[in-house]
């Protein structure tokens, strides 16, 4: 079967052309949504290893089950919602409510530590805001990395991947008052982590 | 972009978490992920009919089903009729005997007890005079073995007649 241009295919038409059996279409899924799934899940695990494998089992799940996406949601959405649930389950597995900045729980050697520590993007600044700005990254990550799971999911849903809060509330499946309540929490918690900073 | 809905304070910090970067897995992370969906086994993928059916067979929420390639049962199916055809023949051409001596060569003990067993029941079934027919190696005995591999072979064919449409009306 030739491989197909999805440029400007929607994810619902691609879903249907994963449907019928098109590898293409699979891997076309797998290459728009693997980055902000991992960031996604890195962010709440804070573990390369563990975020990769909670990944790769969100992908195999939605993907192995692919006839049962109804196509009036969004399709991100419901990748996310299994991508949370996945993590939220290890985590209530593993316990890790909080995370430290040096790297993660899970990390049990040197170099794991060193791997799962935060580290943050060069903006292409001057290399003072460079400096400011790597500051003020790695601060938020630190802040985000003490939030609870719950509101990890909240607050990066809704400041990194522009989700509604109705659509948030579909993914984290929880009342959307109870989304409101996390995200404003969040942000409180957030200034605070932050406070003195900028 | 979202519609700003936090106090002014928590602009920054808005404006940095929008900043944040995407992290990327390792390399290969999409082959590992492809080659861990059932649906794109190579096998289903060769065979456009049959990955349809297989995902038919996942509609009803449960885990993917791995089906028995139709290969496989069609080669199972030929080897079967092709031993039955070969005994058929063994009996027209050679003669009831030799299926006897193979017997015993098997299993010398039981032979003649299977072969007395096995002459009570097709006298049973097929009546005293069609087993001396079959014994005697008569020419009313090829007519008797022609008869009935042609309603084997029928049988078959209608069997595999009536589940086509079966599951042409089911889908």
């Amino acid at each position: 079967m030739p491989t197909k241009s999805y440029t400007d295919v929607s994810d619902q038409q691609i879903v249907l052309f994963a449907q019928a059996g098109r590898e293409d279409a699979y891997r076309e899924l797998i290459r728009r949504y693997e980055r902000p799934v991992y960031s996604l899940i890195y962010r709440m695990v804070r573990d390369n290893e563990t975020a990769e494998d909670l990944a790769q089992e969100t992908f195999i799940k939605v993907l192995n089950h692919i006839d049962r996406y109804r196509p009036e949601f969004k399709f991100s959405s419901w990748l996310f919602k299994i991508a949370n649930n996945i993590t939220i389950d290890h985590l209530r597995r593993r316990q890790l409510d909080t995370i430290s900045i040096e790297g993660s729980p899970d990390a049990v050697t040197g170099e794991s530590m060193r791997a799962t520590a935060v580290t943050v993007k060069s903006g292409g600044e001057s290399p003072l805001e460079e400096l400011e700005s790597r500051e003020l990254g790695a601060a938020i990550e630190a802040a985000i990395a003490r939030l609870r799971p719950e509101y990890r999911a909240c607050i990066i849903l809704r400041h990194v991947e522009d989700y509604s809060y109705d659509e948030i509330a579909e993914i984290v499946k929880l009342p959307l008052g109870t989304v409101k309540t996390y995200i404003h929490r969040a942000r409180q918690e957030l200034r605070e982590h932050l406070e003195g900073l900028k | 972009m979202i519609e700003h809905d936090f106090p002014e304070d928590f602009t920054p910090i808005a404006a940095e978490l929008q900043r944040l970067p995407y992290l990327s897995p390792s390399r290969g992370f999409a082959d590992r992920v492809i080659s861990r969906i059932d649906r794109l086994h190579p096998a289903a993928a060769l065979a456009p009919v049959a990955t349809g059916r297989h995902l038919e067979l996942q509609q009803g929420g449960h885990s993917p089903l791995r089906r028995r390639s139709p290969g496989v049962v069609r080669v199972a199916a030929t080897a079967v009729a092709g031993v039955a055809l070969v005994t058929v023949a063994a009996f027209m051409f050679i003669g009831i005997d030799i299926l006897t001596a193979i017997l015993a060569a098997g299993a010398s003990q039981y032979a003649l007890v299977i072969a007395a067993v096995g002459t009570e029941a097709g006298a049973l079934v097929l009546g005293a005079e069609a087993i001396g027919y079959l014994q005697a190696g008569a020419i009313e005995a090829v007519a008797l073995y022609l008869t009935l591999a042609v309603g084997l072979l029928g049988s078959y064919a209608g069997i595999r007649t009536a589940a086509s449409i079966a599951k042409r009306k089911a889908a």
